[in-house]
């Protein structure tokens, strides 16, 4: 079983590194098993795909637009992600998470587990400081990763 | 008339965006704009110039590396700090990895959809389609067993009722004219891109320590331990598996992506009268070959209005004219500054109003050569380097123009490059051309390191008081230039002039227009609800505009809205 542990967004970019800094903390506050990749892809967009293949089972960690007060968080499944159509494109950085399982769902090697922690953000603004809230929701999106992990393996 | 606005929404401002306004089935008017504020140069005043790569490889999640790059040859050029041999190549390589790796996932993943119907795939016959194929290329993939199971995948999506990857195209538009058996293998080499980029990438992950983000640049040089027999150092083993990497990539380019571009090109040879715009072209000497960076591997210099016999030559980042050429002009963009000022003096202090057509609209500045717009990217390095007289880029567009000419029947000429379709098969033949020198770069590393030289670093040290530097670097997307200014060995001003900004670049103070402004006149909608041949010239381009951000949205509001008025 080969697992991958990512986390994405911009660490420059206010409440958008929230997906960087759970992996920071991951990497500094849990042990994971052998053959778990854990890594902050910043902002792959349309690179994304290259970092799924060959991969059973991936947790993505991104800040998520929902209707929620900032630091909440939030659990995906795998079909609730596909179920975003592709938009039109007009530059490499729109295709997302959706966007990156779809195409490798049609080229048949696409993870099978994926599940993806959404932390609501409250500010995007320039600025390699996270909010209060979401420095706040970091370690206990750490938890809500290992416990994600749990039900993949 | 009729307005199109194609506008991707999120949550969030971001992305760019595209006005066209249509009379009598043509574009008589554009404007581009970005509508997120990037402002993040700002993060980098009062830190340590050393540490300042970490930060801008962050600008941008797909072009990592080259900010790396720029970054340090910035602030090397500001120290005037020659880097030894091995650093030069081993950065050369990432570089080329990158590059060969970024255009196989601009043709493929981005824009072969605007030309490419997938729809149609289901009419083809895969027997037809493999030997036409194979008519192109010897590349051995292209068998009309490999073309069925193909045919067989699209067919799957289809019944399914969601076309998956495709669900954005414009598929059955009056505009799509391949046969269905080109249809068919452009999707199957789409899905062989997908495994033969990742070779590429593979290579800057060797180099770098790690993708994305790369670990392995200093100011002075490069941090990869050189012991040919260590295990834990660039060692022989290491430099073979690298190559064995390249190879591959390299059978891909030149058997695949340069034959499919051609192919396309050559059934709509209509794309090499539209999208022209402005045709003074801007590219920078890259791949050094020495340690002062003085000598390179391909040319720099300026055309002016397209005229290949007026290039002027920049010779390397120390050409004062250079130096002295570039400015940002903010008279439509959202910043306080107005005018035109000079990279080193540059200002980033917001100045938001709404989308004026007249007056400000874009958070993109407009970068200036001598006072003139220029575009950038592939076609603009092509054209220097054919300028120029290089010999490699000379060989793979003549070999293109070649091809294209066979398979359209008609003559195809440089002066056509002036284009849409100039700009991908530009971008095809610089990516051969990348991927012969990816051969030569790594034979020069592997001797250099076989003859027992291992160094890799040069210390900086900053002197008292205020020094300035400009890196810059020939990137796929086209010419970026990092400025730094120095004092006391902390930064006081940062400027980085990203080729999405020369070519998304909106009117300056004299009301000149930007080149996807320009390009986009004259272009025929057939379909204003679906107006696919503004994104076949906006792509062409290879946009990377909303580098700053990345948020996924759950109810799926991050899609392009068309809205036309």
């Amino acid at each position: 079983m080969t697992t991958a542990i990512y986390g994405i967004g911009n660490i420059l970019m206010g409440d958008d590194g929230a997906g960087p800094a759970v992996i920071r903390h991951l990497s500094a506050h849990y042990t994971l098993g052998d053959g778990a990749v854990l890594e902050d892809l910043g902002t792959p967009s349309l690179d994304l795909p290259s970092y799924l293949i060959g991969y059973d089972k991936v947790v993505f960690i991104d800040a998520v637009a929902a209707d929620a007060p900032p630091g909440t968080i939030r659990v995906y499944s795998r079909d609730e992600i596909t179920a975003v159509a592709p938009g039109i494109r007009i530059s490499p950085h729109e295709p997302s998470i959706n966007d990156a399982l779809i195409i490798l769902d049609f080229a048949g090697n696409a993870p099978r587990d994926v599940v993806l922690v959404g932390i609501v953000p409250e500010t995007l603004d320039g600025g390699i400081a996270l909010s209060q809230a979401v420095a706040d929701a970091v370690p206990r999106a750490a938890e809500v990763v290992m416990r994600e992990l749990q039900f993949l393996m | 008339m009729t307005k199109i606005t194609i506008d991707p929404i999120t949550r969030i401002e971001g992305h760019l965006r595209i006005d066209v306004e249509v009379d009598g089935g043509k574009v008589q008017k554009a404007w581009a704009s970005s509508t997120m504020w990037r402002g993040i140069e700002r993060i980098l005043l009062g830190r340590d110039p050393r540490e300042a790569w970490l930060f801008t490889q962050r600008f941008c999640g797909v072009c990592t590396t080259v900010h790396a790059l720029a970054s340090v040859r910035a602030v090397e050029d500001a120290l005037n700090l020659p880097i030894p041999k091995n650093a030069q190549y081993i950065r050369n390589l990432i570089l080329i990895a990158h590059a060969l790796h970024d255009h196989i996932v601009h043709f493929y993943q981005l824009s072969a959809l605007d030309w490419v119907d997938v729809t149609q795939v289901l009419k083809a016959d895969p027997k037809k389609a493999s030997s036409i194929a194979e008519s192109l290329s010897d590349w051995p993939n292209n068998s009309a067993k490999e073309m069925a199971a193909v045919k067989t995948r699209v067919k799957g999506l289809v019944d399914s009722g969601q076309l998956g990857p495709f669900a954005h195209g414009y598929w059955g538009h009056p505009a799509m004219k391949l046969p269905p058996e080109v249809n068919l293998i452009a999707v199957a080499h789409y899905l062989q891109a997908l495994e033969y980029q990742r070779y590429a990438n593979q290579v800057v992950a060797m180099l770098g320590g790690k993708t994305p983000h790369i670990q392995n640049v200093a100011v002075g040089g490069v941090s990869n331990a050189i012991n040919i027999e260590s295990e834990a150092a660039l060692n022989v083993d290491r430099l073979y598996a690298m190559k064995s990497l390249f190879d591959k990539v390299v059978g891909f380019v030149q058997n695949v992506y340069v034959p499919d571009v051609c192919a396309v090109a050559g059934f709509y040879p209509d794309w090499f009268g539209y999208g022209s715009g402005v045709t003074n072209y801007l590219s920078v000497p890259d791949l050094p070959l020495d340690e002062k960076s003085t000598e390179f591997e391909l040319p720099g210099g300026f055309i002016p209005h397209g005229d290949l016999s007026k290039l002027r030559p920049i010779t390397g980042q120390k050409d004062e004219a250079w130096r002295k050429a570039v400015t940002e002009d903010s008279e439509h963009a959202w910043y306080k500054s107005g005018g035109a000022l000079h990279p080193w003096k540059g200002e980033t202090e917001p100045n938001f109003t709404d989308w004026q057509a007249d007056g400000k609209y874009s958070w993109v500045k407009a970068p200036r050569y001598e006072g003139e717009p220029a575009q950038v990217g592939p076609l603009a390095n092509v054209l220097v380097g054919y300028a120029s007289g290089n010999p490699l880029m000379k060989k793979w567009t003549d070999a293109a123009l070649a091809k294209i000419s066979a398979i359209a029947g008609v003559t195809a000429t440089p002066a056509m490059l002036h284009s849409t379709l100039g700009r991908h098969g530009a971008r095809a033949v610089r990516t051969a051309v990348l991927s012969e020198l990816a051969t030569k770069h790594w034979q020069l590393l592997t001797d250099n390191v076989l003859k027992g030289d291992t160094a890799i670093f040069n210390p900086p040290t900053f002197p008292k008081g205020e020094i300035e530097g400009v890196g810059f670097h020939e990137a796929p997307r086209g010419t970026l230039s990092h400025w730094v200014v120095v004092d006391d060995g902390v930064i006081k001003n940062y400027q980085a002039v990203v080729p999405t900004t020369w070519n998304a670049s909106p009117r300056d103070s004299k009301n000149t227009l930007g080149p996807y402004e320009a390009s986009l006149l004259g272009t025929p909608i057939a379909d204003a609800q679906h107006p696919l041949e503004v994104l076949r010239t906006i792509h062409s381009f290879d946009p990377c505009m909303a580098c700053a951000v990345h948020m996924f949205d759950p109810a799926g509001n991050n899609v392009a809205r068309v809205k036309v008025l």
